[in-house]
């Protein structure tokens, strides 16, 4: 198992640092080229929901195994003000006036299990994985 | 930190811009400026963006450069985007952004023929 890397998201260009990580983490996992651009991609919306919404936040990229399958385990964590109502969120084309409406529901249709918790006033934390085929 | 300028060549009346470096938010938005302002400038007729060298295109580059063909296209220039590799028109539709309404071409040459074809057409009505 590889060790965890872990980059901290403080301005946009934190966010091209997030997804290098994630891809270079990915790639180093067999991940293919096409996978490597979507867990590249789907960590690129993360990393810019965190600077857009809660101003700074830390992912985690480490390697994961279950029932004997490898993977690749995202996890993005805010203190930020969290998101009220999450369904709405996740629904396409839905968007405040500073996101574009498809950064949560597209960075979920780029990897395998997308899951995320939400207190208002208290933070959000995303944890996503891709599964190696 | 400074953003980085992404160089614009012109050849005749288009203008040839090759992205060949990951884009932070702030350069791709100082890129859009520095394009518009040079399309304005140099009364180009048409703008090739090269994409061959991006690995990752989200949805903040990728509805920038819906919006550049828009703006220019506001200002009777067109844009053809050139070099989109595999693995990002992938995700670029997977994400849900088809950029419908930009013009595409497979590699430079051929967004420079497409180009070619489009302005001679804009040519005979001006003329």
């Amino acid at each position: 198992m590889t060790q965890a890397k872990a980059a901290v998201i403080r301005s946009d260009l934190d966010i091209v640092i997030a997804r290098t990580l994630a891809r270079d983490t990915a790639k180093a996992l067999g991940f293919g080229a096409i996978d490597q651009a979507r867990i590249a991609t789907a960590v690129s919306e993360l990393a810019r929901n965190i600077f857009l919404y809660a101003g700074t936040g830390n992912i985690t990229v480490r390697e994961v195994e279950r029932h004997g399958r490898k993977g690749i385990e995202i996890v993005c964590e805010d203190q930020g003000p969290g998101i009220a109502d999450i369904d709405l969120v996740m629904q396409d084309g839905y968007s405040t006036s500073r996101g574009m409406g498809m950064g949560l529901p597209g960075a979920k249709r780029l990897m395998d299990d997308f899951d995320i918790r939400s207190k208002e006033n208290e933070g959000t934390t995303i944890i996503c994985r891709k599964w190696r085929s | 930190m400074d953003s980085l300028r992404i160089p614009i060549l012109k050849i005749g009346d288009v203008l040839i811009a090759s992205i060949q470096v990951a884009l932070h938010d702030a350069s791709a938005v100082q890129f859009k400026d520095d394009l518009l302002q040079k399309i304005h400038d140099t009364k180009a007729r048409g703008v090739i963006v090269d994409l061959t060298a991006l690995d990752v295109v989200d949805s903040f580059i990728g509805r920038l450069i819906a919006d550049i063909a828009a703006m220019a296209g506001l200002m009777g220039t067109r844009v053809v985007l050139t070099g989109l590799q595999p693995a990002v028109a992938i995700t670029l539709v997977e994400l849900g952004l088809e950029l419908p309404r930009v013009l595409t071409a497979l590699n430079l040459e051929k967004g420079l023929a497409m180009m070619q074809s489009l302005t001679e057409e804009s040519g005979d009505d001006a003329s």
